[in-house]
C-alpha cells in the first residue's frame, strides 16, 4: 500500500495562506496637533488625505554595510511634516527577516506642514 | 515674484462633493519666499501685483476670475466657470505697530492683527496664541480660510459675540488690475488704520459704513479680498458641557435666552444667588424622527486663560457632540450608505450618550474637522423667539414629505452689521439639518433640491421671517428669495457694488450663484 503523504495538503495550505497574508498590512498614522497640513484642494481622495498635498514613498532599500541605523531624508519645506503614516506589510517583514534587516520594504505617506504656519 | 501654477482641469468640486461643477482653470499663487524678500509688507506687496496682473489676464479675455478658500461651502457660491484662484499658500500674518494706528481711533494695536486672505482659521489660532490673544469666535471647526469665512458669514454659537465677520475691522479689497484698483476699506464710524499703513500696502483708503458692511458679506463678489483687519481679545477658555435635558426646557431655553431664570443650571456656573449664567455658546441637537422627551444640548461658559489645564484634544478627537455631520455620521456608520437602513435606524434610535466636560482654548474645543465625504448641510436663520415655531415646522416637514437622511441642530448668534448677513436677527437662531447626500430615485425619497425649495415654502406660509445660510445648500433660484429674506438691504448691497465697481469689475467677480440670486444685477447711475 502506498504511503499517504499529508505533507502536500498541508504545504499547500500553508503556502495558501502565506500568499493571503503577503499583501496584508496594518498602518500607523502620526499627525501633528497644532499643525496645518500642506493643502492641495485637487486632492478628493475619500479618506484623511483629502485637500492635503500627499507625499508617497514606496521603495526597496538594501544596505550594504552592517549598519542597523538608517535614515532617509525627505524634504517638507521650512516647516517640517504635519502628518506620516507608516505601512507595514508582511512581505516587507518576512523580506527584511529572510535578509538579516538588509533589504527593507518603506512604504510611508506624507503630508508637510503648510508653508509659512 | 509671488508665482502662480495654472491648471486645465474641467471640473471642480467642494469638499463635500456638491458638485461638480465645470471649470475652465485653476490658478495656484505661491509667496516669494522670505529669503528673497524678508519684509512681511513687500511680499503682501508682491502678491497683490501677481493677483492684479491674474486679473487683468481674465479681463482681457473677457473671463470670470473667482478666488476660493478650503472649498468647505456646500453649494457652487465658490465656483466660477473660467478662473478659480486658490489663496491657500497666501498667508502672511502681521501684528499691527502703534504708529500705523488712526489717532482718536478707539482700537488698541495690541489687539489688532492683519491676515493675508489664504490662513486658514487654525493658523490665525496658532498666531494669536503665540501672542496671547484670541479670535471672538470661530465655526465649529477650524479649515476655513479667513477669507471664505467673512464671504459667507461663518457662525459658531456665541450668542453674545456674533460671526466670523463681525471681527473684522478693515477690508483689503483687489478689484481690478490698475494702481487705483487696490482698496482698503473700514467703517467712517469707526476709523482703525492710518494713511502710513494704507499706503504701505499700496491701497486706496475709502472710509463708508455703507460700502464696508455690504463688503463684508460680499459672497466672492465684492473683489479679491487680499486682506483683513481683525480685532481679538485676550486669550480664555471654554469650559464645555454636553447634557441631556427636557424637550421643553430646551426649546425654552432657545426662545428666551433667558439662562438666569431657567430651571436649566450646571453646578459652578450661576451666580452668588443660584441664578444660572448665560453662556457663551448654546446648542441644541435633535432627531426630528423619534418624538424624544430629552434634548442633547452643548454649553459652554467663557472662562479666563490659565496655564496648567489637561489637554483636551484626546477628548475633543473622541467627542461625536461636535460638528453636527459628525454627530450624523457616527450615527450612520452602521449603515454603510444603504438610506433606508439609516432612515430606519434614525426613526428608533435617540441620540447618542452625552460626551465628557472638556476644557479648552477657542481653536481646541473648536478643533480639525473629523469628516470629509460626501454632505449636503441646510441651515435657516430665524429670530431665536421664532426658533420653537420653525422647528415645529420643519419637523414636520422632514416627516411628512421626507424622510431625508439627516439630522437638526440649532445655535444662536448675534446680530451682525453686514448688510446680508444672515444673522441679520437680534439673536439669530441658525436651524441646521445636515446628513450625507442621497440618490432620490433609487430610495423613492424627496429630493435635497425639492426638499430645499419646501422648506422655503413652508417658512413662508407659516409667516416666519428666515435667512439662509450663504455656503450651504438651498433652492437659490427661488423667485424673489433675497428680496423675502433682506427686503431693502438686498438693494442697499447691490447698490454699495455697483458703486465700487465698474460694470467690468462687476462681470468679472460674478458667477452662476450670483446670477441665481438675482444679486448679481448692476445698479447704474449710483454715485462713485
Ligand atoms: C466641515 C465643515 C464645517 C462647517 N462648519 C460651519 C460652521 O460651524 N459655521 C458656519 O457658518 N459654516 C460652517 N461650514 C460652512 C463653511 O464654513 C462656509 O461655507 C465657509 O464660507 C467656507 O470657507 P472656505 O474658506 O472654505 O471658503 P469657500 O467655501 O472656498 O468660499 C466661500 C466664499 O468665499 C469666497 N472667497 C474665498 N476667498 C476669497 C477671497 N480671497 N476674495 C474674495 N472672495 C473669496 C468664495 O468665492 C466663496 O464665495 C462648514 C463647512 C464644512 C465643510
Amino acid at each position: 500500500m502506498k504511503k499517504q503523504n499529508y505533507w502536500i495538503p498541508l504545504y499547500h495550505i500553508f503556502l495558501l495562506a502565506a500568499i493571503a497574508l503577503l499583501p496584508s498590512c496594518y498602518s500607523v498614522r502620526l499627525i501633528s496637533r497644532d499643525g496645518i497640513p500642506e493643502p492641495d484642494y485637487t486632492n478628493n481622495s475619500q479618506d484623511f488625505y483629502k485637500n492635503k498635498q500627499v507625499h508617497v514613498l514606496d521603495t526597496t532599500i538594501r544596505l550594504k554595510g552592517p549598519e542597523g541605523d538608517f535614515t532617509m531624508i525627505q524634504n517638507c519645506g521650512s516647516g517640517g511634516f504635519y502628518s506620516l503614516e507608516y505601512r507595514s506589510t508582511l512581505g516587507g517583514v518576512l523580506l527584511s527577516a529572510i535578509t538579516f534587516g538588509k533589504v527593507r520594504k518603506v512604504k510611508v505617506k506624507y503630508v508637510c506642514l503648510k508653508e509659512g504656519s | 515674484m509671488a508665482t502662480t501654477i495654472k491648471q486645465s482641469i474641467g471640473t471642480w468640486d467642494t469638499l463635500h462633493e456638491n458638485g461638480p461643477f465645470p471649470t475652465k482653470n485653476l490658478f495656484i499663487t505661491s509667496l516669494e519666499s522670505e529669503g528673497n524678500i524678508p519684509s512681511v509688507t513687500d511680499r503682501y506687496n508682491d502678491a497683490a501685483e501677481e493677483i492684479q496682473r491674474l486679473l487683468r489676464e481674465a479681463l482681457s479675455l473677457g473671463q470670470g476670475f473667482r478666488a476660493i478658500g478650503s472649498r468647505w461651502s456646500l453649494n457652487d457660491i465658490a465656483h466660477q466657470r473660467d478662473n478659480l484662484h486658490v489663496n491657500a499658500k497666501m498667508n502672511l500674518k502681521k501684528t499691527i505697530a502703534a504708529d500705523e494706528i488712526e489717532p482718536g481711533s478707539s482700537f488698541q494695536p495690541d489687539y489688532l492683527f492683519f491676515f493675508q486672505c489664504g490662513n486658514i482659521i487654525k493658523e490665525m489660532h496658532n498666531f494669536l496664541a503665540s501672542k496671547g490673544k484670541a479670535m471672538h469666535t470661530t465655526g465649529a471647526s477650524n479649515g476655513q480660510t479667513i477669507a471664505g469665512c467673512i464671504s459667507t458669514g461663518v457662525h459658531g454659537s456665541a450668542l453674545n459675540t456674533g460671526s466670523v465677520q463681525d471681527c473684522v475691522v478693515g477690508l483689503n479689497l483687489i478689484i481690478g488690475p490698475d494702481p487705483q484698483d487696490n482698496v482698503y476699506l473700514e467703517r467712517e464710524s469707526q476709523p482703525v488704520m492710518n494713511e502710513r499703513f494704507v499706503q504701505s500696502i499700496h491701497a486706496r483708503l475709502i472710509r463708508s459704513d455703507e460700502l464696508f458692511n455690504a463688503a463684508l458679506v460680499g459672497l466672492g463678489s465684492f473683489g479679491f479680498i487680499h486682506g483683513v483687519v481683525i480685532e481679538t481679545e485676550d486669550r480664555f477658555l471654554l469650559k464645555r458641557y454636553v447634557r441631556k435635558i427636557n424637550k421643553d426646557l430646551a426649546l425654552e431655553l432657545a426662545t428666551t435666552l433667558n439662562f438666569h431664570d431657567s430651571l436649566f443650571k450646571i453646578p459652578g456656573e450661576t451666580d452668588a444667588a443660584g441664578h444660572g449664567l448665560l453662556p457663551y455658546h448654546y446648542k441644541v441637537f435633535i432627531n426630528p424622527y423619534v418624538t424624544d422627551t430629552d434634548y442633547v444640548i452643548e454649553a459652554m461658559y467663557k472662562k479666563p486663560f490659565q496655564q496648567g489645564y489637561p489637554d483636551p484634544i484626546p477628548a475633543i478627537k473622541k467627542s461625536i457632540y461636535r460638528d453636527l455631520i459628525l454627530l450624523f455620521t457616527k450615527i450612520a456608520e452602521s449603515c454603510q450608505n444603504n438610506i433606508p437602513k439609516l432612515i430606519k435606524l434614525l426613526e428608533k434610535s435617540i441620540l447618542p450618550p452625552p460626551d465628557l466636560e472638556i476644557t479648552g482654548t477657542l481653536g481646541e474645543i473648536f478643533w480639525d474637522a473629523g469628516y470629509q465625504g460626501p454632505a449636503y448641510a441646510c441651515s435657516v436663520g430665524i429670530d431665536h423667539r421664532d426658533s420653537g415655531r420653525a422647528l415645529d415646522v420643519l419637523v414636520k416637514l422632514a416627516k411628512e414629505e421626507g424622510p431625508i437622511p439627516g439630522i437638526y441642530a440649532m445655535r444662536f448668534v448675534k446680530q451682525s452689521k453686514a448688510t446680508l448677513a444672515f444673522t441679520k436677527f437680534p439673536v439669530t437662531c441658525m436651524l441646521e439639518i445636515d446628513g450625507i447626500t442621497w440618490t432620490p430615485h433609487n430610495n423613492k425619497m424627496i429630493s435635497l433640491q425639492r426638499f430645499s425649495t419646501r422648506m422655503i415654502e413652508v417658512l413662508k406660509a407659516n409667516n416666519i421671517p428666515f435667512t439662509l445660510h450663504w455656503g450651504k445648500n438651498a433652492d437659490w433660484s427661488f423667485p424673489g428669495l433675497v428680496e423675502h429674506m433682506y427686503g431693502p438691504n438686498a438693494a442697499a448691497w447691490k447698490q454699495q457694488r455697483s458703486s465700487l465697481l465698474s460694470r467690468q469689475q462687476a462681470a468679472l467677480f460674478s458667477n452662476d450663484f450670483l446670477v441665481s440670486t438675482k444679486l448679481d444685477e448692476y445698479v447704474g447711475n449710483v454715485p462713485v
